[in-house]
């Protein structure tokens, strides 16, 4: 007799508990499912993605910002980007959604514990990161000194003020640049790579977190690796068309890897290994 | 090992006796089988009535059995979106049990390639239930088509394994060897129609073989451009060729039976709702990878085409340990811009012959 085969691509219903407007183009939604049995068990880690659908958007990957060490809710932070993304800076407090995940391999937390955290981020990067920086706090023995770099366009484009404050209460060293300054700004503008000039890492016990604009990310890398941070030492968490978000699509193909199941957290060691534009561009 | 794979488990089906099979499986099974149509187009088709049906097992059909598993486009759910919230609700879909009679072996290599990218990572619920509860009748191949080079790929002229029962023409009768357990069962229940084999049969079977295995016109040198992609040396000026002739219209990967990259959309029926659909895509299409916003992560032309190949023809052996283009030729057939799989395989092993 055939098993039933669990019905993968069915979204659930989700609702809309908070909406709050990080800056003029990125929300962070808070949100429950409404079925309080299944989001009372539901579960995830940090630097997995959820598949959103939107009425007549079909599903967008989004990954997810909350900390599975706070659990009654998932935050989805989402920049304005297309059809679904916008149709979901329409929603207002007690709608619903569809949801389903969690998907992807995430960050190592086990391979992280006891090790300094270097955090560099641009715009919206900072989302997918938030999830660990959260997850550390949550379990602050167990992880070492956590600095956060953060780039923004202008000062009034900074986005989790709010977790930039609450972290910084907390002890995580949080540095901000722009790319341009508007009047009041009194920090530094430039790339966030200029921040990394005045840090002085622990190398054997540090690790970097980088997500955000090809870019960045590559100006990054490569100061990064003249600090002496070796490949295995840096991860990222990679963007991609996604459809399915189980591996079989095949819309998020990375050179013979998917970034739905083989991603969408890599280590730079294992990216070396694959010819993609992010790096070779 | 055809020789001895048909000397452990084989019987004999009179041509005569075919229809007589057929009419009985037919009034339990849904029959699909490669039919010729008034068009003079051979195309699986699923019969009504079989004996109007001209039943052709020589010529390769257009199509492959790729849309009876996973349809050009399918309907996965509905859904509604009303003052109550947004909803989805599947859909009560029966798939009858079905019997695909008459499956060349690339086609039938074909399926079982797809029933591991169903089930590899998760478990494809509408893959799987239209999959399950259906019987494979394959027949080996005994005059390869002009553009059929599965002998490179190692899925034919001949199949050992992989269907139900697995038939070979000779002449009068097929031999007829059992793949799995549900052709056992048919054999059993319908052993009227069958015989035992004889030795001069198995006999019989093994030269056809070995003719068939003589009669490829093209020689492809499939094994060749696996290693040179493993190895990186394909030419870039070979990618960017390939690309500039590609003429992004999908028909290699909409005719390729193991081409199943699929995409999800939603299609607006109304004011209180829709449904979800998937559709067939390629991987060759521009949009493909494009991200919310436009940005894409793949070079549009050259990216997609070294996609396509690569995945074929090296990740799929990293994977399976064997190349998941199964020599059908279908692409050449079906390409007017010259950039068929066997075209990139001789382009990407000239000058290393």
């Amino acid at each position: 007799m055939p098993q039933p085969i669990a019905d993968i691509y069915l979204p659930r219903q989700a609702r809309v508990e908070q909406i709050v407007a990080e800056n003029s183009q990125i929300a962070t939604f808070v949100l429950a499912f409404c079925d309080r049995s299944y989001n009372d068990g539901f579960r995830y880690q940090p630097g997995q993605f959820m598949l959103v659908s939107m009425p007549h958007c079909g599903e967008a990957p989004i990954s997810i910002s909350s900390t599975a060490t706070r659990p009654g809710n998932i935050h989805l932070s989402v920049r304005r980007a297309g059809k679904l993304t916008h149709a979901m800076h329409g929603l207002r407090v007690g709608d619903t959604l569809g949801l389903r995940g969690p998907y992807g391999r995430p960050f190592p937390m086990e391979q992280l514990a006891g090790r300094d955290l270097l955090f560099v981020a641009g715009g919206i990067g900072l989302a997918p990161l938030r999830a660990v920086v959260d997850t550390c706090l949550d379990q602050r023995d167990r992880f070492g000194a956590l600095t956060v770099l953060y780039g923004s366009r202008t000062p009034s484009d900074i986005a989790f003020q709010g977790d930039l404050e609450l972290w910084r209460k907390q002890g995580v060293d949080c540095r901000l640049t722009v790319d341009a300054a508007e009047p009041g700004w009194d920090g530094p503008v430039g790339l966030v790579t200029a921040l990394l000039d005045d840090l002085a890492p622990e190398l054997d016990k540090s690790t970097a977190l980088i997500c955000g604009p090809p870019l960045m990310f590559r100006a990054v890398l490569g100061k990064l690796a003249a600090m002496g941070f070796g490949d295995h030492q840096v991860l990222t968490t990679m963007e991609r068309h996604m459809k399915c978000g189980v591996g079989i699509c095949r819309h998020c193909h990375m050179d013979g890897k998917l970034a739905c199941v083989d991603g969408p957290v890599f280590s730079l060691a294992e990216l070396r290994k694959l010819k993609i534009l992010e790096l070779d561009g | 090992m055809v020789h001895a794979a048909a000397a452990t488990h084989s019987h004999l089906l009179k041509k005569d006796h075919l229809k007589g099979f057929l009419r009985k499986l037919a009034k339990e099974y849904r029959l699909v089988a490669p039919v010729r149509n008034r068009h003079s187009d051979v195309l699986f088709t699923v019969i009504d009535d079989l004996d109007a049906a001209e039943i052709e097992l020589t010529e390769p059909p257009q199509n492959s059995l790729k849309q009876f598993f996973l349809p050009q486009q399918e309907r996965l759910y509905t859904y509604t979106t009303t003052a109550e919230g947004y909803d989805f609700q599947p859909v009560q879909a029966t798939i009858p049990p079905t019997v695909y009679f008459g499956v060349h072996p690339c086609d039938l290599s074909a399926v079982l390639y797809m029933d591991v990218v169903f089930s590899r990572h998760q478990r494809d619920p509408f893959y799987l239930r239209r999959r399950q509860g259906s019987v494979l009748i394959g027949v080996n191949c005994n005059s390869p088509a002009p553009n059929c080079f599965c002998n490179a790929t190692g899925s034919g002229p001949f199949l050992e394994m992989g269907s139900d029962l697995q038939l070979t023409d000779l002449g009068d009768r097929f031999l007829v060897e059992i793949g799995r357990a549900p052709g056992q069962a048919l054999i059993e229940r319908w052993q009227v129609f069958f015989s035992p084999s004889a030795d001069k049969d198995r006999a019989a079977h093994y030269q056809t073989f070995l003719e068939a295995r003589g009669r490829f016109s093209r020689q492809v040198h499939v094994e060749q451009a696996i290693r040179q992609l493993e190895a990186d040396t394909v030419p870039e000026q070979v990618w960017t060729e390939l690309s500039l002739r590609c003429q992004d219209c999908g028909g290699c990967a909409y005719l390729c039976p193991t081409c199943t990259c699929f995409t999800i959309s939603d299609q607006q029926l109304d004011d209180a709702g829709g449904q979800r659909l998937r559709s067939w895509d390629a991987c060759t299409f521009a949009g493909f990878t494009a991200m919310a916003g436009g940005h894409n992560p793949v070079q549009a032309k050259t990216g997609a085409i070294r996609q396509r190949f690569t995945h074929k023809l090296r990740d799929d052996v990293r994977q399976n340990g064997r190349p998941s283009c199964v020599g059908c030729g279908r692409c050449v057939g079906i390409c007017f811009g010259g950039t068929d799989i066997v075209r990139f395989v001789e382009r990407a092993c000239q000058g290393s012959l």
